[in-house]
């Protein structure tokens, strides 16, 4: 059996489903964000064994039976709305989060990408950028800091060109409006702020001059590289999240193959079985890297370049489900993939 | 302290005062109009520094040094604001309109206007419109064929008398696109079109079916112009269906005439179920006058010309409806 957790309106499930079911798999796709509003959950302990039951409304699912786990974009549990009370609210929020976790932690289930204490840490830029600079990554010349006096450093060291990023994205407004901290190429007016700084920390980095952006995706052991073309595009020349599609040319990449190996290393040492890795190709055909994100989208790494990654996460999945589980021990569960030679069951 | 430093200190206190967004620089300006005024010798002047996608503006200020040159100032107050959220961008920036889950981009915007077509709406309709069909075809994501794409590129091409090569090049070069530009803004194209095909396909049938008195082939006059002219020639339009068309020649030159067939949905409106013999009008219409007869009307049949025509009336009124149900959201501040 394999379970899904994510929102209903994902559509990157509704890209992988067909492709599980035409491959016979039993499926089900749950959101947390539907518990404990609209399903039950149970876990019973008795005779020294135990045994934990999701019924998720349309189905019962008894979590012994999950072989794998797909953690795409699943929503915070939420109780009902008669629930009105805030602190009841937030009271039910945070029980049905401690069971939600135990459960996950029992069921003898391997993750793709990991469970949800493995992904945050390897969310984590400083964590991963130490473990890809560890792993012989070329990493730009980092600050991490909320300390004022670093930035004007950082500019000259950087020969003016300096670019600022947030830590982690989060939400928030500016005037009542909703703002995006895109990466920032700094000039002189932002240093006239510095003491902002302060206030939150920020990434301090030189502008790496690109060729091309590269989104490599990793699953499992199988590798899928986009690269990013924005260089026609003024909007998205220095972040492509501003998507100025008409403009952005997007293919396929051939990475080298010690790059294409450690990048599946990088994704493995953090835990996790797949993984979004961002890096730049220099035009003196340096790669380096920016960040991996453990839940990063795919999606227009399929359709604008062609690449097959929902058949490898399809793949993925129905290996892992066909595979004996393990028990509770989720560290050598996402570790599975990556036995000793190298190789996996689903290569 | 010696008077500069004094008007320093002072300037760094007006500057730290200004408020710094793009709604209130009229504001600010006269503040240190103000200022100015107050120190004469100094010559002082504003900046204004209007950062793009967001209301949040800087300042400095300049001033005479008194022992020659510029002294610039600027200055920000601790108001607790994060320096990325100071500097954040707001997310709609650089784009126009968001329609449903579509965000189109001024660029975007400008590379579609250039295939707008249409002469009966405006091409603020239009665009969404355009972008309603993205929505519907943001997942189609597979090849589109050869010959769709060479129908597309052609069509656009002798739309703006781009004949051969050396004249689409000059014409990409001119507008900035490169050929893998084109390419790509062609299959847009072609991708839109055949959404459209498809679903006058789907819904033609349907349509035809539900009114089939909109498509009957119907033959008439009308004429449109002032009232009293068309007032007068409504006369002489009852004698055309039992004369024939030859009176016409006594009709007033002021009135424009037209005979034609068409589907009953594409005459104007006050033809559209007319029986033969009946004058229609004069009626306003369309800024002018018109008055009208149904000379022959032939009952719709169900061949392919008809279906067609059922299904371009049908996807109009899709995405009208469409429309109707669609968030529209312009961003043009």
């Amino acid at each position: 059996m394999i379970l899904i957790l994510s929102d209903r309106r994902d559509d990157a499930v509704a890209l992988v489903l067909p492709k599980l079911e035409r491959r016979g798999a039993r499926v089900t796709w749950w959101d947390p964000g539907e518990f404990p509003a609209r399903s039950r959950l149970t876990a019973a302990f008795a005779d020294g064994g135990h045994r934990i039951v999701l019924d998720t409304g349309a189905e019962r699912l008894d979590l012994a039976e999950v072989r794998a786990v797909w953690r795409r974009r699943p929503n915070a549990p939420c109780p009902a709305e008669t629930v009105t009370d805030p602190s009841h609210r937030r009271h039910a929020v945070w029980q049905a989060e401690f069971l939600l976790d135990g459960a996950w932690e029992l069921a003898p289930a391997r993750w793709l990408p990991s469970r949800r204490e493995a992904e945050r840490r390897a969310h984590n830029k400083i964590i991963h950028m130490a473990r890809a600079a560890a792993l012989g990554f070329r990493v730009p010349e980092t600050v991490y800091t909320n300390d004022p006096a670093e930035l004007v450093p950082a500019y000259e060291r950087a020969g003016g060109g300096l670019i600022a990023k947030q830590i982690n994205s989060d939400e928030f407004t500016l005037d009542g409006a909703d703002h995006r901290a895109y990466t920032t190429v700094l000039n002189r007016r932002h240093l006239t702020s510095r003491h902002r700084v302060q206030h939150e920390p920020v990434i301090l980095q030189p502008y790496v001059p690109k060729a091309v952006e590269l989104r490599v995706i990793v699953v499992g052991e199988r590798v899928f590289a986009a690269e990013i073309d924005t260089r026609a595009s003024r909007t998205a020349r220095d972040d492509w999240r501003h998507y100025d599609d008409d403009r952005v040319r997007y293919a396929a990449h051939d990475l080298p193959d010690g790059l294409e190996r450690a990048c599946v290393e990088l994704t493995a040492s953090l835990g996790l079985t797949y993984g979004a890795i961002d890096l730049i190709l220099t035009p003196d055909g340096e790669y380096t890297f920016l960040e991996i994100n453990p839940n990063g989208a795919w999606g227009f790494v399929e359709q604008r370049a062609g690449l097959p990654v929902s058949d490898a996460i399809a793949d993925w999945l129905v290996a892992a489900d066909r595979t004996a589980g393990d028990t509770a021990d989720h560290t050598a569960g996402n570790a599975a993939d990556h036995t000793a030679d190298g190789k996996t069951d689903h290569e | 302290m010696s008077d500069f430093g004094t008007a320093l200190e002072s300037g760094v206190r007006l500057l730290r005062g200004l408020p710094r967004r793009r709604a209130h620089v009229a504001e600010a300006r006269r503040a240190a109009a103000a200022w100015a005024a107050d120190h004469p010798g100094l010559h002082a002047q504003l900046v204004v520094d209007e950062r793009p996608g967001t209301p949040v503006v800087d300042f400095d200020l300049l001033l005479s040094d008194p022992e020659g040159g510029t002294v610039a100032l600027t200055a920000q107050a601790d108001d607790g604001v994060p320096w990325l959220i100071d500097h954040s961008t707001h997310w709609a920036a650089g784009q126009l309109v968001t329609v449903d889950e579509v965000h189109l981009s001024v660029a975007q915007a400008l590379t579609m206007i250039r295939s707008l077509s249409r002469r009966d709406t405006t091409p603020h309709d239009e665009i969404v419109d355009q972008c309603l069909i993205l929505n519907e075809i943001a997942g189609d994501d597979g090849p589109i064929p050869g010959e769709e794409l060479q129908a597309a590129a052609d069509d656009f091409r002798r739309g703006r008398g781009l004949h051969d090569r050396a004249s689409t090049l000059a014409w990409l070069a001119e507008m900035g696109m490169t050929p893998a530009q084109f390419e790509e803004y062609i299959g847009g194209i072609a991708r839109r079109r055949s959404f459209r095909r498809r679903k006058e396909a789907e819904l033609g049938p349907a349509r035809l079916a539900a009114r089939p008195g909109d498509f009957d082939r119907v033959r008439a006059v009308w004429i449109t112009g002032p009232e009293r002219a068309v007032a007068a020639g409504a006369a002489t339009l009852a004698a055309v269906h039992g004369e024939g068309t030859a009176a016409l020649a006594e009709l007033d030159g002021e009135a424009e005439t037209v005979i034609a067939e068409r589907f009953a949905a594409d005459l104007p409106e006050p033809l559209c179920e007319a029986a033969p013999g009946a004058v229609a009008g004069p009626v306003a219409h369309g800024g002018s006058f018109l008055a009208g007869v149904v000379l022959d009307r032939t009952a719709a049949r169900e061949d392919e010309r008809t279906l067609a025509a059922a299904g371009r009336v049908a996807f109009t009124e899709w995405l009208a409806e469409r429309r109707s149900r669609a968030a529209v959201e312009w961003h043009w501040s």
